[in-house]
């Protein structure tokens, strides 16, 4: 590389030319230099350096890539041996029932085998996420298909049956929990197709608003023939009447709500709203809507200066099943309580890193929100536990700072014994008048559940227990549970940017507790869930199933508003409720059934009592599954008769998604590059650089 | 007679020398910690195997070994650890959290450490699970390899099956990528006449 000659460079020129002993120590140097292929040491950083980066560019090569998805069409594709033939359908219909923070959503769709070939097809629906088909009917040409709840394990045994007698058998293992799958065989050209399905969903709750989504995307982006990289061609069509008359959606929302609301919007849809008996109608406005975006409803409940509350109930025959709504006075008519918050933080190793800060910072911000007439103290556990103060301290500065200097200086390690930490919050001395409220930060890995829970149940008392898990993969069932038993909440908290958000809500909850130690008169024998019935906070209604004998008429609430008694009669609207209330009771049963397990009830009895109710009330457990039964096979081609059945097997709504763990460590990357900088490094030491950066020849 | 370019010179290749020894050393640790720990873990194992209840494996650690997997065909016994945090994985392989008592078992490991002998699994093997009682076995029945971006590992407490987990591909340079490798086993009617070496 030809350099500008500097005068250091002709200085040293005019040293070679005329100091004959510095040319001859020059040259001595130089010719060693040159049995090492001398290279300026600038250049030898460069390389090294574009060595590393050269490097790190191989390891960023991924060696693999997941194959393009395309199951991400919704709607009815129909398998030729020729071509996949994907049809949306020609009307889709949705019926939305709310009940208290349960949907119940009935999806009809139509749908047209336009081929001219015999044919099956799949049919495919998207989810939200959590929800389980648990009706369906399908009716192709004159045959009809039908969905029954039955028995898990009788379900898997026709399925195994129907595979060894070599009939079509059609297993529908749902791979996302996201989406409804299901098979139809021998479709006649010109069949039209109308499949019913149903489920139900949560409606989420969050800062004093209501919100229900139902995905919908079930118009392909793309029109016309697509290959998927494999011989068979995709080509995707409407079951459309005409080519201009795309497809029909018509929505329609009963808004069973029980209360007075302040605004109903629907995000993306033009809606009509009207006012019925129990609530709202909503239906869709535009009846040529396409469907090709979510359906997200919102909606916002009117508190008033005192409690309210309304009953719907459903005469079934052998009994009335019935939902009462408990509504919390408008936040500013309930003055915050003195309480005493007890912070419980787990310091376990597998706190460590991230969740250990989402900890702290969660604790940090607990101390801010702070009452003046509040009082304090906090809890630290791994395998030994260990209390900041003795007895509660009221919220000086001097105690605040010396708490926040503890919580900073907490670090991860050790076991994870729980019990000792529990035990030590909740038999603190007690403070007078002032309500204790236990807020249990952790990540909840632990084994002994059951004796945990058990523990809480027992020595809890009067305090509320408020769980706030961290980390990606707590043990949120413990978690909501134990707030369930301690009449808390639980909050989850999953990345760092959510402390602040998540620890501002469980703040403004619990600092205004509008009524506690709720109870309820039926008046007459009831069967009602949940069995403890949570406090009622400011902004967040509550609901209770129960079964009565009779249709109720006036049932009493008591409980204590402000620490002071308070009761309040409630009289059922006739005709009000549904068959779902039914459904509901059902399923809250099932849950405080599952629940009583760990108390020590007997696995086999628990088993016998939820597949009889999930039987009788056509609910998916662990125990039943959903089966689609056949019963007139119509090919000609092959002249078979006789019901066939066809056992599909959905997933239960009780099963759980886990989580992908990380595991892979790279480590042999690790020590690839850590050999590669070390021989870059010998390299380096190797060489030492010469002082000139000329190269005369010698004399 | 240096001049400064020397001294910084040797500055920078000193601390280049340094950081790419600290480099070898963080690599190997993560073997070394794998092995040692399956090491003590199967001492704490053999303890708990006496009765010794809630033993930890070092004092210190925040789980416990809660049963021994072992593939004859592979000449694999390991001990298999409760909470499926990054830590334990470090360990060993590890439960997911809510599957160590249920039927549906999901058990995780490292691709590069422990489960590396996932890749020469075929449906067919056997895998026993022992807990402090007895040992049940399972046969391979399908391997997968699944997207975790596309899919979910859907836990149904009413199954009898187990899962092995891992990173897939099993060399790739970098970790962290969507695939997983999923080895889906089912219990055999008939316990194999051919007893294990015991694992403790």
């Amino acid at each position: 590389m030809p350099t500008q000659p500097t005068i250091r460079d002709h200085l040293e020129e005019d040293a070679w030319q005329n100091h004959a002993e510095f040319a001859q120590r020059q040259s001595r140097k130089h010719q060693a230099g040159l049995r090492r292929r001398p290279l300026r040491w600038e250049d030898r950083a460069l390389l090294i350096i574009s060595a590393i980066l050269l490097l790190l560019l191989i390891i960023r090569v991924e060696t693999a890539r997941a194959d393009e998805n395309d199951d991400d069409f919704f709607g009815l594709e129909f398998q030729d041996a020729a071509a996949i033939q994907r049809t949306v359908a020609m009307d889709t219909g949705i019926q939305v029932e709310v009940t208290g923070l349960t949907a119940r959503v009935h999806v009809e769709q139509v749908f047209q085998n336009t081929g001219q070939h015999w044919t099956e097809a799949t049919y495919r629906f998207p989810l939200p996420a959590g929800s389980a088909v648990d009706r369906m009917r399908v009716h192709v040409g004159d045959r009809i298909l039908e969905g029954q709840i039955e028995e898990k394990a009788e379900a898997r045994r026709q399925y195994s049956q129907a595979m060894a007698s070599g009939k079509t058998a059609s297993l529908v293992e749902q791979q996302r929990s996201n989406q409804f799958e299901t098979r139809l065989a021998n479709i006649a050209p010109g069949d039209t197709i109308k499949v019913s399905i149903s489920f139900l969903t949560r409606v989420n709750f969050r800062d004093g608003a209501f919100s229900l989504r139902i995905p919908m995307t079930f118009t392909p982006r793309w029109e016309g023939a697509v290959t998927n990289g494999e011989a068979t061609p995709i080509h995707y069509t409407n079951s459309a009447r005409e080519p201009m008359d795309d497809h029909r959606l018509t929505i329609d929302v009963d808004l069973r709500s029980g209360m007075n609301l302040s605004s109903i919007e629907s995000r993306y849809h033009d809606v009509d709203i009207h006012p019925s008996l129990n609530g709202y109608r909503v239906f869709l406005a535009d009846p040529d809507t396409r469907s090709d975006r979510v359906f997200e409803l919102n909606w916002t409940p009117e508190f008033g200066s005192a409690p309210e509350s309304s009953i719907a109930s459903y005469d079934a025959g052998d009994a009335t099943y019935a939902l009462l709504m408990l509504a919390p006075p408008l936040a500013e008519a309930i003055s915050p309580q003195p309480r005493e918050v007890v912070f419980i933080i787990d310091t376990s190793g597998s706190m460590e890193g991230t969740s250990m800060e989402q900890a702290k910072a969660s604790l940090q911000l607990g101390l801010e929100f702070l009452g003046p007439d509040d009082r304090f103290n906090l809890v630290r556990f791994s395998s030994e536990s260990e209390k900041l103060f003795d007895e509660s301290v009221p919220v000086y500065p001097a105690y605040l700072e010396q708490a926040s200097g503890f919580i900073d200086r907490l670090s991860a390690n050790g076991g994870t014994v729980m019990a000792p930490a529990l035990n030590m919050a909740m038999n603190l001395p007690e403070q007078d008048g002032l309500l204790r409220q236990i807020v249990f930060v952790t990540d909840g890995s632990i084994g002994n559940e059951r004796d945990l829970l058990l523990q809480i149940g027992e020595e809890l008392r009067d305090s509320r227990l408020f769980t706030v898990s961290i980390g990606s993969a707590p043990n949120a069932w413990f978690m909501r549970k134990s707030a369930e038993i301690g009449r808390g909440s639980h909050t989850h908290i999953g990345k760092l940017e959510e402390v602040e958000e998540q620890m501002t809500r469980l703040w403004t909850r619990i600092e205004n507790p509008a009524i506690q130690n709720i109870c309820v008169d039926w008046g007459m024998d009831a069967e009602f869930y949940p069995e403890v019935i949570p406090d009622l906070y400011a902004g967040e209604p509550l609901w209770v199933f129960a079964k009565l004998p009779l249709s109720p008429h006036e049932v009493t609430i008591c409980g204590e508003l402000q620490g002071r008694y308070w009761e309040m009669t409630s009289r059922e609207l006739p005709g009000s409720g549904s068959g779902n209330l039914a459904t509901l009771w059902a399923r809250s049963k099932i849950e405080s059934l599952e629940d009583s397990r760990i108390f020590g009830a007997d696995p086999d009895v628990i088993r016998a009592d939820v597949l009889d109710l999930a039987l009788e009330f056509g609910l998916l457990t662990q125990y039943t599954s959903l089966v689609a039964v056949d019963k007139t096979p119509a090919n000609p081609a092959t002249g078979k008769s006789g019901s066939e059945s066809i056992p599909s097997l959905l997933p239960a709504g009780s099963g759980f998604s886990a989580g992908f763990s990380k595991t892979a460590t790279g480590w042999v990357v690790r020590l690839i590059m850590a050999l590669f900088a070390i021989l870059a490094v010998t390299a380096m030491l190797l060489y030492v650089p010469p002082r000139s950066p000329m190269a005369p020849s010698p004399p | 007679m240096r001049t400064p370019r020397h001294w910084l010179y040797a500055a920078v290749s000193l601390t280049a020398a340094f950081f790419s020894l600290l480099l070898l050393v963080q690599a190997l640790w993560i073997p070394v910690k794998a092995g040692v720990a399956q090491w003590l873990i199967e001492r704490s194992w053999e303890n708990a195997l006496e009765g010794d209840v809630d033993t930890q494996p070092w004092p210190w650690a925040d789980t416990r070994p809660v049963a021994v997997l072992s593939v004859p065909s592979q000449d694999i016994s390991q001990v298999v650890l409760e909470g499926n945090s990054g830590r334990n994985l470090a360990f060993g392989p590890v439960f997911t959290d809510g599957t160590a008592s249920g039927r549906d078992m999901v058990i995780s490991g490292h691709r590069d450490t422990h489960f590396r002998f996932l890749s020469a699994l075929s449906p067919g093997d056997l895998i026993g699970i022992s807990n402090r009682d007895s040992t049940r076995w399972f046969e391979v029945q399908e391997l997968d390899v699944i997207d975790s971006s596309e899919r979910e590992l859907l836990i149904e407490p009413g199954l009898d099956r187990i899962s092995l987990v891992t990173c897939y591909p099993f060399d790739a340079l970098q970790a962290g990528g969507p695939l997983r490798y999923v080895v889906t086993a089912l219990p055999v009617k008939n316990q194999p006449l051919r007893r294990l070496p015991s694992s403790g």
